[in-house]
């Protein structure tokens, strides 16, 4: 069965000794044994360190991004919206290391190969580049669905502002990471930014995602923000006040339009504007919204606060006459001067004629300290709260440092400054029956009750006094609404020059009014900043503005006529032309 | 038995196969097969968009080196014996054809490749079992000398110090050390006296360590092996995401297909470092039955070694001890890279790396230690052994023999 033969072949040897295969197998297992125990080391005891390690490298958090709010006006109408876009990155070793798909992708994008290719050879070590602004998310997944390596997209939203430069402003914009920089934008952005969401995820080296179920956290919508604008309104304002300001060749202008019974503010727009939507474009003087960051002396337009004070003090009565004879007048070294001589008149014709020596006669007769206290009724100097980015608040000096030239010349509203809002805010008093709105801009803020002002029959002669200023005969015919009766009054303010002295070649042309007279739902306020082709009157410059704007504003929100429908007017539809209607409405109709 | 058989000689099947030895072989090349598959995924994608690229390659050369095993199972061990010095000139040729540029391929700053078309060969692979087996040769035909002498020690070291030198030339530091240390263990298991023995070895280390200095990307690696934490993500990268890889598996691994170290954080998570993805998917469980699966062929390697040195057939006995040994070691060294025990060197996993040659090499390796183990039970079936160099085919006498006992 088994046979063993011995070998005749090769000379013999020693029997090697069993020990040295036992040797040799005990070293490789001592080695297997090495190894077992780094093996237990590193997946037992350094385990946790080494999986922080790689955590480290391929878990990442993909942040997910929040919904921001839409500021919609009064009716719900968008200003500005949230959009989803897509943002293409890449990862340029991967992309360049496959050549044939650089200039595809280049081109997709629209770029040029040799710039692309050089552009990502400039970022070779980065592991993350944006190759393209954001675009839409369909346009995006054409270009990753060509298979390139390494490239990506990212959501975000973009923000898009469907009224444009109309109610810029107002809106204002957000910077490129999305948080509000100006406007409603910035001053409502707790509410607007929604809360990122994230999750973790685990990449490849390639930055592909390979694992997606790790942690989830949804992301949170922001609030819409409702403002008081009317879109249609401000629609109008702007397009009034744009042309004006290009047909006086002027540097700017403001137009504030208020419900006076509010306070809400139905549209406010500034010229010069800008485009929101061209990143470009936005930097001042556009973006400024005039209403609430510019001050300026309001001139004229102070005249009715100052006979409000007048009467509610009971130093005045309605019938009350002065006599501004010879049409100057000399307080210390300073000259009062009106236009023309009118001799004697009556409070009414004084704000009609715009007499700035009655008014200081006025002022001078009531004392220092009474037409400080008048402006304060009219809140000049309290803040506006309205939260909005750039708020300036009125300067106005104490009247213990006021002497007589301070008190003459703040009677005709010089030496003391104040911004659109407060003095649409003390107009509103006026329009109000002397009740005086807090003003709104958020259409759900919470309710605040209007503080008395001056009393309703003081209010009630001063509008009466006003509408004499828009009748025949007043400064402001150009302010007049066809089927309503208007107040208001204008203003010529000379601004001051950088010595410190008035200039007489730039003006600031006001126009502050309410409509209708009777009982006024709406106060508005037009500022054209220096006019510069000569019209720089007040009731030249501003009134038709404010007169076009409330002609359709009135008509927007069907309030009822009260006043003659004048052949001398436009129709109320047409601002510039076709025949007027004659038709005499009744003036308390629907009230 | 077969008109085929007899003309081709090949082997009978009828003593059997070592059990132990072809299930644990087996075992591993499936899983090595499974392994590649896993852990080439995202560079396969990468490089041609077929995520199964490396395993329909992989799978291809395990077909060929299957073929070539069984061819080499087939050759009788005298054969080897007989032409061992023109494989010692054939492994020599190979190693100066890989170094002219323009034959051999540089890959990393190394020539080491020869591009045969379907693949690219690893010249060390073939030429390192070629001098194992001229080793074989050496040691069965000298024993005497290099039990007694230390020339008989000295000699055979001096014959593959040129091969060594080439090889550094590519370089390939890992394929030297692994030759040297294979030398060495069949050189001790032939008898070489003991304090020669040791004198040699501290000559070679110190050789070693001077080519290491000498070569100062070598010394950088070796450097940053020590802490590849200092510089993460350059120099320590490589073993930095083998250790995160390693530590990701814990006891039981992340589960096959799960390692996210594979996803082109590790570099050659196919190659060199499948034992660091294997050890993510797998745990320490799995290194524990990776290292019990190659402790069965040493351990089998080494009786079936073993079996032949008893029959006298020394030549089969000293290239089964260094066939084996190659094998345990090579693992170990890979595994001891691959968790930061030893600097990188460039050493496949034997069986379970993907790589053309190392598979083909492996293939051949196994067809040999098959063979001796053929012609361990041959004999031990009462056949008339071929050692002595007798004209007549072992098969023959085996089927006239099977034949008169059955009859």
């Amino acid at each position: 069965m088994r046979a063993r033969r011995e070998l005749p072949h090769p000379p013999p040897a020693e029997t090697v000794g069993g020990w040295r295969r036992l040797f040799v197998l005990g070293a490789l297992g001592v080695g297997a044994a090495i190894v077992l125990g780094r093996a237990f080391q590193l997946e037992v005891i350094d385990q946790d360190f080494l999986a922080a390690e790689g955590s480290k490298r391929f878990i990442r958090n993909v942040t997910i991004p929040a919904h921001r709010g839409a500021i919609l006006d009064r009716r719900g109408e968008p200003l500005a919206l949230s959009a989803p876009v897509e943002t293409l990155w890449a990862v340029p070793q991967a992309l360049l290391a496959k050549p044939q798909y650089v200039d595809a992708v280049a081109r997709m994008i629209g770029r040029q190969p040799a710039e692309f290719r050089k552009f990502l050879q400039a970022r070779i070590d980065r592991k993350f580049v944006y190759i393209s602004d954001p675009m839409s998310p369909s346009e995006a997944k054409r270009v990753v669905a060509l298979g390139a390596p390494g490239v990506f997209s990212d959501p975000s939203y973009a923000r898009y502002y469907p009224a444009g430069e109309v109610a810029a402003q107002v809106v204002g914009f957000t910077g490129r990471d999305g948080n509000g920089l100006e406007g409603i934008e910035r001053a409502q952005e707790a509410q607007l930014a929604g809360k990122e969401g994230s999750r973790r995820v685990i990449r490849d080296r390639s930055g592909n995602i390979v694992e997606d179920n790790l942690e989830y956290k949804p992301a949170q919508s922001g609030e819409d923000v409702q403002l008081t604008i009317d879109l249609r309104i401000q629609y109008l304002a702007y397009r009034e006040l744009k042309e004006a300001v290009v047909k006086h060749d002027a540097k700017g202008g403001t137009i504030v339009i208020v419900d006076s019974a509010t306070g809400d503010i139905l549209a406010m727009a500034s010229q010069p504007g800008y485009n929101p939507n061209n990143p470009a474009e936005r930097k001042p003087p556009g973006t400024r919204n005039r209403a609430v960051t510019d001050l300026y002396e309001p001139g004229s337009t102070a005249k009715p606060l100052l006979v409000s004070q007048a009467l509610e003090l009971g130093v005045f009565q309605p019938t009350s006459t002065i006599d501004t004879a010879p049409g100057w007048f000399k307080v210390g070294s300073l000259t009062v001067r009106d236009e023309h001589d009118d001799g004697v008149m009556s409070l009414a014709r004084i704000l009609a004629k715009s007499s700035n020596v009655g008014a200081a006669k006025i002022g001078l007769t009531l004392g220092a300290e009474a037409v400080w206290s008048g402006l304060q009724r009219f809140g000049i100097a309290e803040p506006l709260y309205l939260s909005f980015p750039g708020e300036v608040n009125s300067v106005v000096r104490n009247y213990s440092e006021w002497g007589q030239i301070a008190t003459a010349t703040a009677s005709y509203g010089y030496g003391w400054s104040t911004n659109a809002l407060h003095e649409v805010r003390a107009y509103s008093a006026i329009a109000n029956d002397g009740l005086m709105p807090h003003l709104r801009l958020l259409k759900n803020a919470a309710p605040v009750p209007p503080q008395r002002a001056i009393s309703a029959r003081t209010a009630r002669e001063v509008r009466r006094m006003l509408e004499t200023v828009v009748q025949p005969g007043g400064s402001a015919t150009r302010a007049a609404v066809q089927g309503y009766d208007v107040a208001g009054k204008t203003g010529t303010a000379r601004k001051l020059s950088d010595n410190g002295t008035y200039d007489s070649s730039r003006h600031e042309a006001l126009f502050v009014g309410m409509v209708p007279a009777e009982q006024p739902r709406l106060v508005g306020m037009v500022i054209i900043d220096e006019p510069g082709d000569g019209r720089y009157y007040g009731g030249l410059a501003a009134a038709p503005v404010f007169a076009r704007v409330m002609q359709g504003a009135a008509r927007l929100l069907q309030i009822s006529p009260d006043g003659a429908i004048s052949p001398d007017l436009p129709a109320p539809s047409a601002p510039s032309s076709g025949t007027p209607m004659m038709v005499k409405v009744n003036a308390r109709a629907g009230q | 038995m077969s008109a085929t058989g007899d003309r081709w000689g090949i082997p009978e099947t009828r003593f059997g196969v070592d059990n132990w030895l072809c299930g644990a072989i087996a075992t591993l090349l499936l899983w090595g097969l499974i392994m590649v598959a896993s852990a080439s995924v995202a560079q396969a994608t990468k490089l041609t968009g077929d995520p199964f690229y490396f395993f329909y390659r992989q799978l291809l050369f395990m077909a060929v080196g299957g073929a070539g095993g069984f061819a080499l199972y087939c050759v009788p061990m005298r054969q080897w014996q007989r032409s061992s010095n023109w494989l010692l000139l054939f492994a020599v040729a190979l190693l100066a054809l890989v170094l002219i540029p323009g034959i051999g391929v540089k890959v990393n700053g190394a020539r080491r490749w020869i591009d045969v078309g379907l693949f690219r060969l690893q010249a060390s692979e073939p030429v390192r079992l070629a001098l194992i087996i001229w080793i074989s040769a050496y040691i069965t035909r000298r024993q005497v000398q290099l039990q007694s002498s230390l020339k008989g020690l000295a000699m055979p070291i001096i014959a593959i110090l040129f091969p060594c030198f080439l090889l550094l030339c590519e370089p390939d530091f890992g394929a030297t050390a692994i030759l040297l240390g294979v030398v060495f263990l069949m050189l001790f298991l032939g008898g070489a006296r003991v304090h020669y023995y040791a004198m040699i070895v501290g000559v070679a280390g110190a050789g070693l360590a001077l080519i290491a200095v000498a070569a100062p990307y070598r010394l950088q690696r070796m450097l940053n092996f020590m802490n590849p934490w200092a510089d993460v993500e350059n120099a320590g990268w490589q073993l930095a995401q083998s250790l995160i890889a390693v530590g990701r598996g814990e006891w039981t691994g992340v589960g096959l297909g799960n390692s996210v170290q594979k996803l082109l954080y590790l570099p050659e998570m196919h190659t060199d470092f499948i034992f660091a993805i294997l050890a993510e998917e797998f745990g320490l469980l799995g290194i524990a039955i990776l290292l019990s699966l190659f402790g069965i062929v040493v351990w089998r390697g080494f009786a079936i070694a073993r079996a032949a040195e008893l029959d006298g057939r020394r030549f089969s006995a000293y290239l089964c001890y260094g066939l084996s040994g190659w094998i345990g070691l090579q693992a170990l060294i890979n595994m001891a890279v691959n968790m930061g025990l030893l600097p990188t060197k460039g050493l496949t996993l034997p069986m379970i790396s993907s790589g053309g040659s190392s598979l083909m090499t492996v293939c051949a390796l196994i067809g040999l230690i098959l063979r001796v183990d053929y012609e361990n039970r041959a004999a031990a079936g009462g056949v008339v052994s071929t050692e002595n160099g007798a004209r007549e085919r072992p098969l023959r006498t085996d089927g006239a023999r099977a034949q008169g006992v059955r009859s």
